[in-house]
């Protein structure tokens, strides 16, 4: 076993780890729906945490709506049932 | 010289070396190799027959233990030569097309890897070579559990368990590579608060690579062991590089998610989340998958500046219909949201989740849909306690149970034009009405359909299939409303209806008291149940003290 072999065979890791470098700007694409469930390794071991959105006070952003009052009793669907309400209490008066 | 020798001679100097990486370069197992492995492959079968102690003495001979060995170097020793032993056995015998015995000849090698890692002084080295014929051998076993003909061979094939209980291949492969986990997170080389040395710098990748595996099989449920593991003795995750943490916590949510704790997993995603880069798209578009229905569990929708995210496209499609059937209690749209992405949902898990776990959400807004459309206020004295009859929710409820059997209107509806949300099946039952007449029952707006009623599946109707609602069954959804905080009062049965608290301390806005925000309300019930497991250890009822409300089993953070 020639050592030649394995530095081709470690030449062609480096290579392959410095793909996904270049995919990273494939990545930027909105993704489809039908995608892979498994959660790939990252093409980088590690990162500066000032790069994040944890350093940028994510936390400040707006991503969740806690409000859910909506005492609009217009639409179609209360109307409906305001109608059956009406409809149910006449006939147990008659 | 043969290319056995030349082989093992190559081994010996990476040892003497330490020199983990070219052992993994050249440990390989999988069937894409250089021609020269298949040429030594050649080589084996016809110089080392099996059962001949051949190969051993030439293992022996090649690779002595040596004597002294000089600082920051290696040497061989009794486990690591059993290894190349048997890994030179494995090519000796392999045959890809016989994954049956692949499987078994994987997993024997790799739990040799796993015994010669174990030494405590040269095991080290052998680190990149565990990863390596651990990623082999997940990878032979997800690819198996999607192929049950060969998968049901592997487990015919496996006999003799001793207690009659046969593990499936997924957990014995994870076994394998927990054991190697366990021999990192054991490693004294560095302490749980210490920046990690010797093998434990790898306890994140292995635990990294159990979870994969057991997700990709659909058998998280197995990672109890490891995490409790990490809870009792794991070093700080925050000491690892970036990409360990966040796959971690990714999983470390999905696991509590699957197990129902869905505070536990959003704060995990939140993190996961928060730490990954945003040019890792198809990351985070992983972990809003599961991180946007754990906030809906928990009573929060996700905000437009998410869901117009690049990572969250399409999102909004499947997301937003859900958030409007929970926002208006109408259950017509809700099974209507949940059947139109049923099959994505499936696929990421998700239906069964929604289905039974965001009802009572769905039935939080219609009894506050039914009161807002049935108070008429405290009268004239302002004295009359805001109530819910329950009477009028068995009308309400028993309507939309008609719609969901798929009854039709008895008369077209008198409005001139629909609002934009107007729900479709109601659309489609004006435009069918002119067949139905005035026929049917008087007592509803609805009439059954010709042909009768859908007939629904359990999970499909409001209370149970085709269960017409009663005051019974509107009864206990309240009390399991009233129960879990998303109501606030209290049921006054004789009266039969739901009383509301507090409506004085709201300024007497009564929707506002009865029928507090989801998101807090689940959040104070969540402290609640911790309050309640404090005292039950204060009074001695419980021997396991809970920890803090925000502590996760598995997620080490900072020294205590």
């Amino acid at each position: 076993m020639a050592s030649s072999q394995a530095t081709t065979k470690k030449d062609d890791k480096a290579a392959a780890e410095s793909k996904p470098e270049q995919q990273q700007a494939a990545e930027q694409k909105p993704a489809a729906l039908e995608e892979d469930d498994e959660f790939e390794d990252f093409p980088v071991d590690d990162w500066e945490q000032d790069e994040t959105e944890a350093a940028s006070g994510g936390a400040a952003q707006h991503l969740w709506e806690e409000s859910w009052d909506d005492d609009d009793t217009s639409d179609d669907f209360s109307a409906q049932l305001k109608e059956e309400l009406k409809k149910v209490d006449a006939s147990k008066k008659r | 010289m043969s290319l056995v020798v030349q082989f093992l001679s190559s081994i010996r100097g990476f040892v003497l070396d330490q020199n983990g990486d070219e052992l993994r370069n050249w440990l390989l197992v999988e069937n894409d190799v250089a021609n020269i492995y298949w040429e030594m492959s050649t080589q084996l079968k016809g110089s080392f027959p099996a059962n001949s102690p051949a190969l051993e003495k030439l293992v022996e001979k090649c690779l002595p233990e040596e004597d002294d060995v000089p600082e920051g170097k290696g040497s061989p020793w009794p486990g690591f030569n059993s290894f190349i032993k048997e890994y030179l056995e494995y090519w000796r015998d392999v045959d890809f097309d016989d994954v049956v015995r692949l499987h078994s000849r994987l997993s024997d090698l790799l739990i040799s890897c796993a015994n010669a890692l174990a030494n405590p002084t040269y095991g080290n080295m052998l680190l990149q070579t565990s990863m390596s014929l651990s990623e082999s051998l997940s990878k032979l076993v997800m690819s198996l559990t999607r192929q049950p003909d060969l998968l049901s061979q592997i487990q015919g094939d496996m006999t003799g368990e001793e207690s009659g209980e046969r593990k499936s291949i997924v957990e014995l492969a994870a076994d394998i590579i927990q054991k190697i986990f366990t021999s990192c997170l054991t490693d004294r080389s560095s302490t749980r608060w210490s920046p990690p040395k010797g093998k434990k710098v790898a306890v994140y990748l292995f635990a990294n690579l159990t979870l994969k595996l057991l997700f990709a099989c659909e058998k998280s449920r197995l990672a109890v062991q490891m995490f409790t593991n990490l809870s009792t003795s794991g070093p700080a995750l925050s000491l690892y590089p970036a990409s360990q943490r966040v796959t971690f916590l990714y999983y470390l949510g999905r696991f509590n998610f699957d197990h129902g704790h869905y505070l536990r997993a959003h704060m995990c995603f939140e993190e996961a989340y928060r730490q990954c880069l945003p040019q890792f798209q198809k990351h985070r578009r992983q972990i809003l998958t599961y991180w946007i229905p754990a906030n809906l569990l928990l009573g929060r929708f996700p905000s437009w500046a998410l869901l117009q995210r690049p990572e969250a496209a399409g999102f909004a499609d499947i997301f937003l219909p859900i958030c409007g059937a929970l926002r208006s209690g109408n259950f017509v749209l809700f099974y209507q949201a949940l059947t139109i992405n049923r099959d994505w949902l499936w696929d990421k898990g998700l239906y069964l989740t929604f289905l039974y776990r965001l009802k009572p959400l769905v039935w939080r807004s219609f009894t506050r849909k039914t009161f807002l459309i049935t108070w008429q206020g405290a009268g004239d004295g302002g004295n009359r306690a805001a109530s819910l009859s329950f009477e009028d929710l068995v009308t309400t409820a028993g309507y939309v149970q008609k719609l969901l059997e798929g009854y039709l209107p008895a008369k077209p509806a008198t409005r001139s034009r629909p609002p934009p949300h107007i729900n479709t099946i109601f659309l489609k039952a004006v435009t069918n009405s002119a067949a139905g007449g005035e026929t049917g029952e008087s007592d509803s707006l609805l009439v059954p359909p010709p042909g009768g009623p859908r007939r629904l599946m359990p999970s499909e109707g409001l209370i149970f299939g085709n269960k017409k609602p009663d005051l019974e069954n509107i009864e206990s959804v309240v009390a399991g409303l009233v129960y879990s905080g998303l109501l606030n009062g209290f049921i006054a049965r004789q009266q039969k209806r739901f009383a509301v608290e507090g409506a004085k301390k709201k300024g007497g806005n009564a929707v506002a008291a009865g029928w507090p925000n989801p998101y807090e309300s689940i959040l104070e019930r969540f402290k609640e149940a911790h309050q309640e497991a404090l005292d039950a250890c204060d009074s001695g009822e419980s021997m396991e003290p809970p920890g803090e409300m925000d502590d996760i089993p598995g997620w080490v953070r900072n020294p205590p």
